[in-house]
């Protein structure tokens, strides 16, 4: 019985044991991967995985998927960039009114699965399709730059000293300012906080039990009582707001808004998720696991970097990833199943 | 040994609540009639069936990461003082079985046990192994996992009862279950 708990046991936490050693093989190849500059690199780049990936956990949960997130991420980084440089807009107000525009555009995503009854694959890949028009007509094609140059205060290209918005992700709060100890990046915090309210909702939350339910069978969620339907409104909404949190993430941290980037997004996304252990049949997961899977990715794509390996096989790799990932819950499913 | 009156047959046969509160009005109004006017009323709360709420919080507690396992435990126990399962009655064991029998109706839905986000449907065995499993888990599993099978003897029967009348591969299916159980470690 023993030897079966620490087998469970394991399993359970087998997705970390992978995140060790893949840290300790790019770090015995190149020292520098553990520096505290890649490290809070890496943090950087992960955040904005990490946020989007929390909507998208919920999503998978219910036995869904969305495939609008790169272009929700894309289009609250161009409505915000120019809401901000083209209409000087106050900068808070700007966030607001994208994160809101990301957050309806998940509702609609809900009302195309739920209400119509189009499939989520088929619903979501219409709005992306969508979303990506509408940012390159706002933008004309062409990036909105310069954002970390942006001063509420003096407007529109007034001042080119780093604005608040601009600071957000380029600081560092630090835990014991005058040493310069425990630098962590606020997009980073951000990040962390995200995640923590993710748990909650997933483990504290009636919501939680609800989105395993409808995962684990509608029918009978439905039969108990769930709305299941306004559950699927629910869903789709928080990962739009997830999304345009990433999306002001990635603005932030790049200073220009292009209607071009971040193309292949949502399967890297949802490679963080399933490599957390969410299934993609649904009802199964925790948030910790997707935690791991940002960790993961992030390590594997700077760790890449560092090694010199060429964009292209990056994307191999990250292919690659995405199918094991899912083969694996494929398999794991079958095995339970003979 | 759970053997019942042929007049409350019909009555524990059907699923649907409304239905049910029909044919319980039908009947004379004695003390088994009033027993299960209160199972209905706590089973049924504002046209949601509370019961079958209770048995997919079960299976979800089924495995579920805690970072204190008497928490875990706790919650369970509180699940099972709602259903009554420590005591031992007829009409609960019927009544157990309806919700089983109800649960069970959704596990032939097109959607059910389906993979690659709602992509591939699965095939009609794979529904029933799915289900074997559902069952398990909020029956026997949970009971295991939170060594409380002397509290859940009913509920534990009345769901196996129902699972092995609903196709011939369940009984193979949840000894098999049984057999490969893995303790979890958390």
């Amino acid at each position: 019985m023993e030897q079966n708990r620490f087998a469970a046991a394991f399993k359970q936490n087998a997705i970390w044991l992978v995140f060790i050693i893949e840290i300790a093989i790019f770090a015995y190849f190149n020292p520098k991967f553990l520096s505290l500059p890649n490290i809070i690199n890496i943090s950087r780049q992960v955040s904005y995985y990490g946020i989007a990936s929390i909507g998208m956990t919920f999503v998978i949960l219910i036995a869904g998927i969305d495939l609008s997130i790169a272009s929700i991420v894309v289009l609250v980084n161009v409505v915000c960039a120019y809401l901000m440089m083209n209409m000087g807009w106050n900068m808070w107000l700007a966030i607001i009114v994208s994160i809101v525009m990301a957050t309806l555009i998940g509702i609609l995503n809900g009302f195309m699965v739920s209400t119509i009854g189009i499939p989520a694959i088929i619903a979501t890949f219409a709005s992306q399709t969508i979303f990506r028009g509408l940012a390159y007509i706002l933008s004309g094609g062409l990036p909105i730059p310069d954002v970390l140059r942006y001063a509420p205060e003096v407007g529109l290209n007034g001042n080119p000293t780093l604005s608040f918005f601009a600071r957000w992700t380029l600081n560092h709060w630090s835990i014991f300012p005058k040493t310069g100890i425990g630098l962590i990046p606020v997009c980073a915090i951000i990040m962390v906080i995200c995640f923590a309210i993710g748990s909650f909702i997933l483990n504290k939350s009636y919501f939680g039990r609800y989105f395993y339910a409808i995962g684990g069978n509608e029918e009978a969620a439905e039969l108990s009582g769930i709305r299941v339907s306004k559950m699927k409104y629910l869903i789709y909404a928080l990962s739009g707001f997830f999304a345009g949190l990433a999306g002001i993430i990635v603005l932030s941290r790049t200073g220009s808004a292009q209607a071009s980037s971040l193309v292949g997004f949502e399967f890297e996304v949802i490679t963080c998720v399933v490599l957390g252990g969410v299934s993609v049949a649904g009802g199964i997961g925790h948030m910790s696991g997707v935690i791991a899977g940002v960790l993961i990715i992030g390590s594997l794509k700077s760790g890449m970097v560092m090694m010199n390996v060429s964009e292209y096989t990056q994307m191999v790799v990250q292919g690659l990833v995405l199918a094991i990932a899912v083969g694996f819950d494929c398999f794991s499913k079958k095995r339970n199943a003979s | 040994m759970y053997e019942i009156d042929a007049k409350f047959r019909e009555y524990f046969n059907e699923l649907d609540p409304a239905k049910r509160l029909e044919l319980l009005d039908a009947l004379t109004d004695d003390e088994d009639t009033q027993l299960l006017r209160r199972l209905y009323s706590e089973r049924y709360i504002k046209e949601k069936d509370h019961w079958l709420w209770r048995a997919i919080c079960l299976q979800m507690l089924y495995g579920q990461w805690r970072l204190f396992k008497s928490s875990r435990n706790k919650e369970a126990m509180g699940i099972l003082r709602e259903l009554h399962t420590e005591d031992d009655n007829c009409f609960l064991y019927h009544e157990y079985r309806n919700v089983a029998r109800r649960y069970l109706s959704t596990c032939k839905c097109s959607g059910y046990a389906s993979s690659l986000m709602g992509l591939k449907t699965a095939s009609d065995d794979e529904k029933i192994i799915k289900a074997c499993l559902d069952i398990w888990q909020m029956s026997e599993g949970i009971a295991r996992q939170e060594n409380l099978r002397d509290n859940m003897k009913l509920w534990i029967k009345a769901f196996y009862d129902e699972l092995v009348n609903y196709s011939s591969i369940c009984r193979q299916e949840y000894e098999r279950l049984c057999k490969h159980y893995i303790s979890p470690s958390y």
